[in-house]
């Protein structure tokens, strides 16, 4: 789009009699360049959306043709796979794996808005002594890589008897351990406009009113970029789950999609590609819902200020 | 479940017996405390598999519970690769499950950590070892600390595809044929020129010179142990690319099946989807390779003779069954493992989907079918017995490593971006880092 506006400009430069028809050649131009643009993005959506259109088609397929087979049509197509997936691995339904991973994303999601939220908060409005220091020690957590903590943590939770629960997996998320999210929440409070606290202040407003009447009101599109993001990543999360969660009857959908593919014995490619599909289906519902928001919300983050 | 009821309360009164003469001697177990056989006991169990073998294990474990009834059996499972991750970060704090499936390759790693229990006080007392071969008990042992025993036992093979081995008018090989007739037949299966019904070209089979424990069975053919106890190597780089150099005139020629096509079918391959008409194996990997190739019809026969003479084969303990060091009830545990090794309705539940199990009397438990896919493998492993000779090569500590250093060196080799003095050379600098 921008390449038609010094397209115009410099025709425009060029003479000013011809430009009437230079607009209408412009327009047809455009025109052309409109369709163009579309066929090539049509194009590299087919290409982009190939894979996920392939598991799609490959949960209809027998195992047998799927690994090695590019062709999207099955020869027979048949729901089999996907009662293999609902009936789940040794003797756990497959929705005992999808209720573990909706308590896993909704706690991650409800933890993660109420205490980011509430730090960032203290963050942005609250002289407290050392308060850089400790905005730099949270955001300092960021730098460090997750595979440094892993050990650390398995032992501390292990020892606390924790391991096989959903508490280690949730508990960061209840404490504000994800800086991440703090750290989004604290740009987007610094960019309101303090005379609003003020105002409160003035009223005789406390912390507790000044956060609950007029911060988290005005947070709405921090809150749900964060719940956005926090639901997604604990959706997909493989690692946390899997070290975690020993009994079967606890794990999420992606450990449970990694069973059906053993290398050392049989693989069932078509009941993975199955549970793949169902595991997909929420995430994917979830994000259609909630995609204008995230846009909205990263949006503002980046016009304030 | 009703069923087995008559079975197994037979089954269950004779554990009793074995289970009250042992306990008259358990104050000889350096646990510190008298062993209790009927106190309340629970035990986390581990393995990696799909969800067949689960449900399997499931009814092995229901089984147990029903004969011991203090104990409880609590059982995990995850895919191989995330198996591995979850044990290294239990063994880091010291919270290993009590028993686990185990493999050989992981073993020293684990045992030089001391994070295995040692069995040998069970050895005779809560496990019966009688069923077992001396030399299978040996390969679960460790500079003489037994860390783990076999339940079952896997052997190299060939595997061929004879419809496609017809279609390009080649004839199986006789039963002593060498590493050199091995290599015509896969140039006359190539040069035949024959496509499948895709319209791919049909190979003979791949390069076999690729996987590491073929070079440690050729080496063992040629007369050389692997390893030796010291944890050194007992081959030179000579050994390594006159192994190497077998396969040489199919590679220069573009006889075995391409590389790329092999990596772009991963992770299956040319033998499953029925392009190459040969492929040498462990025995186990048949139920794997009738299900993924939709062929009814593979057939086995020993590996190529060396050029001693000998086919010099060795079986290979598989899924064995460890301890956790850090465990709290080794008796316990030690009931459990010698259940899972020798009663003979956990042979019948599991047949050879964990190979061919170790011990006589689950063999015979096994309700085999004939032509099925365990009656073969378990007539395979009796047929070439004769030529089981040598002992297992006990892999030295950093074996993944070095293995998965071998397989990409091999890659490299068929894309012949390096010649095999440079593979060599290679190799053998990342593996004396990978075992110190």
């Amino acid at each position: 789009m921008s390449t038609d506006q010094v397209v115009t400009g410099t025709a425009a430069a060029v003479s000013h009699e011809s430009s009437a028809q230079l607009r209408r050649r412009n327009r047809s131009r455009s025109r052309l360049g409109s369709v163009g643009f579309h066929v090539g993005s049509l194009a590299l959506t087919a290409v982009v959306l190939y894979p996920a259109l392939w598991m799609l088609m490959s949960s209809l397929k027998p195992s047998s043709e799927i690994v090695g087979n590019v062709s999207l049509v099955p020869t027979g197509a048949s729901l089999d796979n996907f009662v293999t997936a609902l009936n789940g691995i040794g003797g756990v339904s497959f929705w005992t794996f999808f209720w573990n991973s909706v308590i896993l994303a909704v706690g991650s999601v409800v933890g993660i808005a109420l205490s980011s939220s509430v730090s960032a908060y203290a963050f942005a409005r609250i002289n407290f002594p050392g308060r850089n220091l400790w905005f730099s020690l949270m955001i300092g957590t960021l730098l460090l890589p997750f595979h440094v903590v892993i050990i650390p943590q398995y032992i501390v939770f292990n020892n606390l008897g924790l391991v096989n629960t959903f508490v280690p997996l949730l508990i960061g998320k209840f404490l504000a351990a994800e800086a991440f999210f703090v750290f989004l929440m604290v740009q987007f409070m610094r960019n309101l406009p303090r005379e609003l606290d003020e105002a409160a202040r003035i009223d005789g407003a406390g912390h507790i009113r000044i956060f609950t009447a007029i911060m988290l009101p005005l947070m709405k599109p921090a809150l749900v970029t964060a719940s956005i993001f926090a639901f997604i990543w604990s959706w997909n999360d493989f690692f946390g789950p899997l070290l975690y969660l020993k009994d079967p009857s606890l794990f999420s959908l992606p450990v449970a999609l990694r069973i059906f593919v053993d290398q050392t014995s049989t693989s069932d490619y078509g009941a993975q590609m199955a549970m793949a599909v169902l595991a997909l289906i929420p995430v994917l519902l979830f994000f259609l819902v909630f995609q204008r928001y995230l846009v909205a919300g990263v949006a503002t983050q980046g016009l304030k200020g | 479940m009703k069923r087995f009821t008559l079975k197994s309360m037979g089954v269950a009164a004779a554990a009793a017996l074995v289970l009250t003469a042992c306990s008259g001697d358990a104050d000889d177990t350096d646990s510190g405390e008298a062993y209790d056989p009927e106190a309340p006991v629970t035990l986390t169990f581990t393995w990696w598999g799909n969800d067949d073998r689960a449900e399997r294990y499931n009814e092995a474990i229901a089984l147990f519970e029903e004969e011991h009834e203090n104990i409880t059996i609590q059982g995990t499972f995850v895919d191989w690769d995330g198996y591995w991750t979850g044990r290294s970060t239990e063994a880091a704090g010291r919270s290993l499950p009590d028993v686990m499936q185990f493999d050989l390759s992981y073993m020293r790693e684990y045992s030089e950590n001391q994070h295995l229990l040692d069995l040998s006080p069970y050895l005779g007392e809560q496990i019966d070892t009688s069923g077992f071969d001396d030399a299978l008990i040996e390969s679960g042992a460790i500079e003489g600390v037994q860390v783990g025993l076999p339940t079952s036992t896997n052997t190299l093979a060939l595997f061929y595809n004879p419809n496609l081995l017809e279609q390009t008018g080649v004839e199986p090989p006789s039963d002593d044929y060498t590493w050199e007739d091995f290599n015509d037949l896969i140039a006359e299966a190539t040069e035949a020129g024959e496509q499948t019904g895709d319209g791919e070209p049909i190979y003979g089979g791949g390069d076999y010179t690729g996987t590491f424990w073929f070079f440690l069975q050729w080496l063992v053919q040629e007369g050389k142990t692997p390893f030796n106890d010291d944890g050194s190597f007992g081959f030179t780089e000579e050994d390594m690319a006159a192994f190497l150099e077998l396969a040489a005139p199919l590679r220069d020629e573009d006889l075995v099946y391409p590389v790329d096509r092999g990596i772009q079918l991963l992770p299956l391959g040319g033998f499953t989807v029925n392009e190459s008409a040969t492929e040498i194996s462990w025995d186990n990997f048949l139920a794997g390779y009738v299900a993924d190739s939709g062929t009814e019809d593979i057939q086995m026969m020993p590996i190529p003779t060396g050029s001693s003479g000998e086919k010099a084969m060795f079986f290979k303990p598989s899924m064995l069954l460890a301890a956790g060091a850090n465990t709290e009830h080794p008796e316990a545990a030690a009931t459990f493992i010698d259940f899972l090794l020798n009663e003979p309705e956990v042979g019948r539940i599991f047949g050879t989907s964990k190979g061919v199990p170790a011990v006589q009397a689950q063999r015979d438990a096994m309700e085999l079918e004939e032509g099925s896919v365990d009656a073969t493998v378990v007539e395979y492993e009796e047929a070439v017995a004769e030529h089981v000779t040598e002992p297992v090569p006990v892999p030295v500590k950093g074996f993944g490593s070095i293995e998965a250093e071998y397989k990409r060196l091999a890659e490299e080799l068929a894309y012949e971006s390096i010649t095999v003095d440079e593979f060599v050379e290679l190799w053998f600098t990342e593996a004396e880092m990978a075992t110190q």
